[in-house]
């Protein structure tokens, strides 16, 4: 046990350390005491966030973002575990889930964009098959003010990773012979799934699930390419701050950087103590 | 009351079942003998519902069982292992099947409290699945299964990964259980000893053909159970015993 005594610390430091001093640094530079136009403490920064709706409004923006898209994937997830077992065992099916997890999310916002936009092949082929008038009358699918694009794009890339996981609890959970043993207590294949084998899959694979939640929640490369200016997710909200040539504006990013770790940080140790209680009982 | 005839299934082109034929009467447990691979799952798993045999008829109480799926023929299967839902408390395990039902709350507490204390399992009522002995989790699996009252009840190897103490107390409840309801069930098993314990009728099943015993004195002199020649060892032993202290 010797050798990892050095390792541990420094793992502790990499993890923990380096990100809470950054998070300090943050909420310093929020209060104008660090940065490069630091004039001392104040509070006025602070005050201004009551005034400001671009950070709530972010923030609703990416918790709908998350929810929508985590929701869709866990929903297409379980739909294929739960009703399509033969396919998922055979074929070409479990293979091509793993294509979009090797692909990266700019990659997969890039495509999406090409496919799904007003320029895009779809809306030129709507347009050459008369379906729509003009390539101007295609829906607008990306860049839009419900975040259509990115949600696509996040499900995409989450529902196969999904499946895989409900899938490998499926085979480790024993759900196959649950079900028959429930359908020889009297279970119908609905009352199996909806009482036995979801229940099953979604408890053991909650932690998975709220990591999700919590990478779409602060995505920054699929939001950048495939959403609109306003309203922005909070990644790319901070970062837009954080970027512009006024340095002025750069407590108030530090603000909202702070004000984002922070509630992301809250809502894991709350989801993890909720789960943890689930567990238990 | 239960009458199979002439059953018989492949897998593959491979025989499992050859052309089994019984007939079980209420509150009769069939004790099947036979070794791993003998055909004992697939027979169970067919009067279960679970898996359609080739030729042959099954009927119950008159009633051809054949075109009744699984969920409607109160027949139930359990594995060798207890398969408790993980996710729900022991009280909630033994509740499923009056749940499913849609049976009426305080009915339902009624009749799991009741059960539970039969089964010596009220003080875990609340428990997880994991919090429980090997022992334990297989009354909890016996529980779910009596609280529906089934038509029949099929028992796959159910103590087989059990310590020989636990096993032989939960053969003794069986027994006490199935007398005190009147169950009618086919326990498979490859263990003799506790096949003559909780069988009130005996078979042999070997490479898919079934031998029903008449009688006990039956089961024994057959030379495949193997039970002639343990006896014959334990009793060498114990002539050998005697010759040392003797001498």
């Amino acid at each position: 046990m010797k050798p990892l005594k050095p390792i541990l610390p420094l793992y502790a430091l990499l993890v923990i350390g380096l990100p809470l001093a950054g998070l300090g640094y943050a909420l310093l530079g929020s209060v104008g005491v660090v940065g490069p136009l630091a004039e001392g403490f104040t509070g006025r920064y602070w005050q201004a966030l009551a005034h400001d709706t671009g950070l709530l409004y972010a923030a609703a923006y990416s918790l709908w973002i998350a929810v929508a898209s985590v929701g869709v994937s866990v929903g297409l997830a379980l739909l294929l575990v739960l009703r399509a077992q033969p396919t998922l065992r055979r074929g070409p099916l479990p293979g091509l889930l793993y294509v979009p997890l090797v692909m990266p999310a700019l990659v997969m916002a890039f495509y999406l964009f090409q496919l799904l936009s007003r320029a895009g092949w779809l809306s030129r082929l709507s347009s050459q098959l008369g379906l729509t008038g003009s390539i101007e009358a295609f829906p607008e699918l990306v860049q839009d003010a419900t975040g259509l694009g990115i949600i696509g794009a996040h499900v995409l890339l989450t529902f196969p990773f999904l499946t895989l996981l409900f899938q490998a609890i499926y085979q480790e959970s024993r759900l196959a012979e649950l079900g028959q043993l429930t359908s020889t207590l009297g279970a119908s294949a609905g009352q199996f799934r909806r009482r036995v084998a979801a229940p099953v899959l979604l408890r053991r694979a909650a932690p998975t699930v709220l990591l999700s939640f919590i990478a779409t929640l602060g995505a920054y490369d699929i939001p950048l390419l495939l959403g609109r200016p306003y309203p922005q997710m909070l990644s790319v909200f901070i970062a837009t701050k954080l970027q512009r040539f006024d340095l002025r504006e750069l407590p108030a990013a530090y603000l909202a950087g702070f004000l984002v770790a922070a509630g992301l940080l809250g809502l894991i140790l709350v989801l993890l103590r909720v789960l943890k209680l689930k567990v238990k009982n | 009351m239960l009458t199979v005839s002439h059953l018989s299934k492949h897998f593959h082109d491979q025989p499992v079942l050859r052309d089994i034929s019984l007939r079980l009467a209420e509150g009769e447990v069939l004790a099947v003998l036979g070794r791993s691979g003998c055909g004992k799952t697939t027979l169970l798993k067919i009067l279960a519902g679970l898996e359609t045999p080739d030729t042959g008829t099954l009927t119950l109480h008159g009633q051809d069982l054949l075109p009744v799926p699984p969920n409607e023929r109160q027949m139930v299967y359990l594995y060798q292992e207890p398969l408790l839902f993980p996710h729900l408390t022991v009280f909630e395990n033994v509740a499923f099947g009056l749940r499913i039902r849609k049976v009426k709350e305080a009915e339902i507490k009624r009749q799991v409290t009741e059960l539970l204390a039969e089964l010596e399992l009220s003080e875990h009522a609340q428990k997880a699945p994991h919090q429980l002995s090997g022992g334990q989790r297989q009354r909890v699996s016996f529980g779910r299964a009596l609280i529906i009252r089934p038509r029949l009840l099929l028992l796959d190897e159910p103590f087989g990964n059990l310590d020989a103490q636990t096993r032989a107390a939960m053969q003794e409840l069986f027994g006490c259980v199935s007398r005190q309801h009147g169950i009618t069930s086919i326990f498979v098993t490859h263990d003799s000893r506790e096949a003559l314990t909780v069988g009130s009728r005996l078979g042999y099943l070997e490479r898919g053909v079934l031998t029903s015993f008449a009688t006990v004195a039956e089961f024994i002199q057959d030379p495949r159970t193997n039970i002639a020649a343990e006896l014959s060892f334990w009793e060498n032993i114990q002539r050998t015993a005697n010759l040392s202290v003797a001498e």
